[in-house]
């Protein structure tokens, strides 16, 4: 077990205002490993910024423990400090780069004050701009860019120093989808080349799913839910993360479609509408031919989306399956055998009008 | 030439000499540049202290940020005209002398200063919080931010606040002429209203004018090359 990069140990923020205490966090414990990319997701409000501003003590907590590269940031004086900040890259939404400057001097803005002369200065900045795809525009300024571009002059000028830990603060969420892409493979390239640690935090389970290894659920500055990606999305217990995943797979979308389509008011009591969900190695089996092979309940397939996370297959389907009634029932037990899990939409009642 | 001396008869009987329109534009000059000088080096300073201790500044602190805020609304309050009143003691004291345009520093200063110092936090604290969130995330010291942040990315606002206090800055030295520090002001005055000659105030107007453009111009030159 090696030592985690990354470690709150009962941290809690308060802020005061206007006569009201706001518990911005709530006696949260995290532990982020080194080179993992951990994704922390919440809506706007939950916390999530002023978690991560922990890390790099931009935030101080009224209590708790901050430990990074395994040094408690609460006990270093400020030039201590903004020393260990170098190693601890950011990110921003809004990029954040300074307008006055050249994209060179703002990436070698991070540079100031290190022991590396001026041609070594010019030769880190030149491999940054490489690094992240900008070389062409080192004389450019930021306001000739788009913000896709940005984002990757923010991610050159957080690298500068070398650190082992990048924060990224919904650095994607003010990036068009494409963009967004980009950048998320960009990091994971990153993550893979240079052993970086990446911390992301967003509201976008997109992100998340693109990326993390390891995912944290927050609300109202607690995390409620933490643990692998692949646990998180195949084994939810909250509600919160559940509707997070529901809405990357479409699910709940594509049930209200389905619920006002015509087809489904013909069902006759031979039929009845199920949500599969199954993973891992059940998406390898020829689920639906076994079904009528076995048991002559035919299906027809209303919706199915199959992810990837971490090179493990996720799929839902919304099926009507048909057939009579003890053979129905066969087929579910053994979709239940087979790990699958059977869910019955019960459109009546959801129908409405 | 002729025409000139038609229309404008005083103004060549007033060119010449320490009284006339040469020693005046000196003295305009000579006022409007060292006060600026001065009072913008205090005017910054007390702009960014202003700044920093404010509440969402880099080192927030109460006490400090209210006596100088007060002290700026004060003396920001009190009108040119009372502020030469007020602090002739003060300039005898320093400059052993009430009249001309070195004892004219000292309440042009005292006004030009607060406003200044005003302009330039307005200025400052328009830079982007996140920008200065960044610098300190790459751990840079307040002071590196305030001089490496604060007063490069607001420079074209810093600029225009300049042009602005340097403009106002004419206009009360023009006022302080009328009380005897001499320049354009005191032509205007002295002789063109006092004596009915109506030229001479007239040409005064014009050069405080070319004056005024000149430093817009400049003013307005500099900001657009600074803004990318």
């Amino acid at each position: 077990m090696t030592i985690p990069l990354v470690e709150l140990k009962n941290v809690d923020v308060k802020f005061k205002s206007n006569h009201k205490v706001i518990h911005a966090i709530d006696h949260v414990n995290l532990t982020v490993n080194r080179q993992d990319i951990f994704g922390i997701i919440g809506y706007s409000g939950a916390g999530k910024s002023t978690l991560v501003r922990l890390i790099n003590l931009l935030q101080r907590p009224n209590q708790g423990e901050i430990i990074v590269n395994g040094q408690n940031l609460l006990d270093l004086n400020s030039k201590q400090l903004r020393k260990s900040r170098k190693k601890i890259g950011m990110i921003f939404q809004h990029f954040n780069l300074m307008n006055a400057r050249t994209i060179f001097n703002n990436v070698a803005f991070a540079l100031k004050g290190t022991q590396l002369s001026r041609e070594q200065k010019k030769q880190r900045v030149n491999e940054l701009l490489n690094l992240v795809g900008l070389s062409d525009k080192a004389q450019a300024y930021p306001s000739q860019l788009s913000g896709g571009q940005k984002q990757r002059v923010g991610i050159a000028r957080a690298l500068a120093n070398k650190p082992n830990l990048l924060i990224s603060d919904e650095a994607t969420s003010a990036l068009d989808p494409k963009t967004t892409e980009s950048i998320l493979n960009l990091l994971k390239d990153l993550n893979k080349k240079l052993g970086l640690t990446i911390i992301l935090i967003t509201h976008q389970m997109e992100a998340i799913k693109q990326i993390c290894r390891n995912v944290a659920v927050m609300e109202q500055g607690k995390i409620i839910e933490t643990g692998s990606i692949y646990q998180i999305f195949t084994n939810p217990r909250q509600q919160l993360t559940k509707d997070f995943i529901n809405t990357t797979t479409h699910l709940n979308e594509s049930i209200n479609v389905i619920l006002h389509q015509d087809q489904i008011s013909y069902l006759t009591n031979e039929e009845k509408m199920f949500h599969l969900f199954y993973f891992g190695e059940t998406t390898d089996l020829p689920l639906i031919s076994t079904l009528y092979q076995k048991f002559e309940v035919s299906a027809n397939i209303l919706y199915g989306n199959i992810e990837m996370l971490q090179g493990k297959p996720i799929g839902n389907l919304i099926v009507i399956l048909s057939g009579k009634p003890n053979m129905l029932e066969q087929a579910l037990s053994f979709l239940k055998e087979s790990q699958v899990k059977v869910e019955e939409i019960n459109f009546k009642f959801n129908r409405g009008k | 030439m002729d025409l000139i001396a038609k229309y404008f008869p005083n103004v060549i009987v007033n060119w010449q000499g320490d009284y006339g329109f040469v020693g005046a534009i000196k003295q305009t000059l000579y006022m409007t540049f060292f006060s600026a000088i001065i009072a913008g080096i205090l005017g910054l300073g007390v702009g960014i202290l202003l700044l920093t201790t404010d509440k969402n500044g880099l080192t927030p602190h109460p006490i400090i940020y209210s006596v100088l805020d007060k002290i700026v609304n004060i003396l920001r309050s009190i009108p040119f005209i009372i502020m030469l009143a007020l602090l002739a003691s003060f300039t005898r004291l320093i400059v052993h002398t009430t009249i001309g345009p070195t004892a004219a520093l000292i309440p042009l200063i005292a006004s030009a200063m607060p406003f200044y110092a005003r302009q330039v936090q307005n200025a400052l604290v328009q830079v982007d919080p996140g920008v200065i969130e960044a610098a300190q995330s790459m751990g840079e010291s307040n002071l590196s931010i305030i001089f490496n942040v604060y007063l490069v990315e607001g420079l074209p606002e810093l600029v225009r606040a300049s042009v602005m206090t340097i403009i106002s800055l004419i206009g009360l030295t023009a006022m302080a002429g009328a009380v005897g520090a001499g320049g354009l002001g005191s032509l205007a005055v002295n002789i063109g209203f006092q004596r009915f000659e109506n030229d001479v105030t007239i040409v005064a107007t014009i050069f405080i004018l070319i004056l005024v453009f000149l430093i817009q111009f400049i003013g307005d030159i500099l900001v657009k090359h600074l803004t990318h």
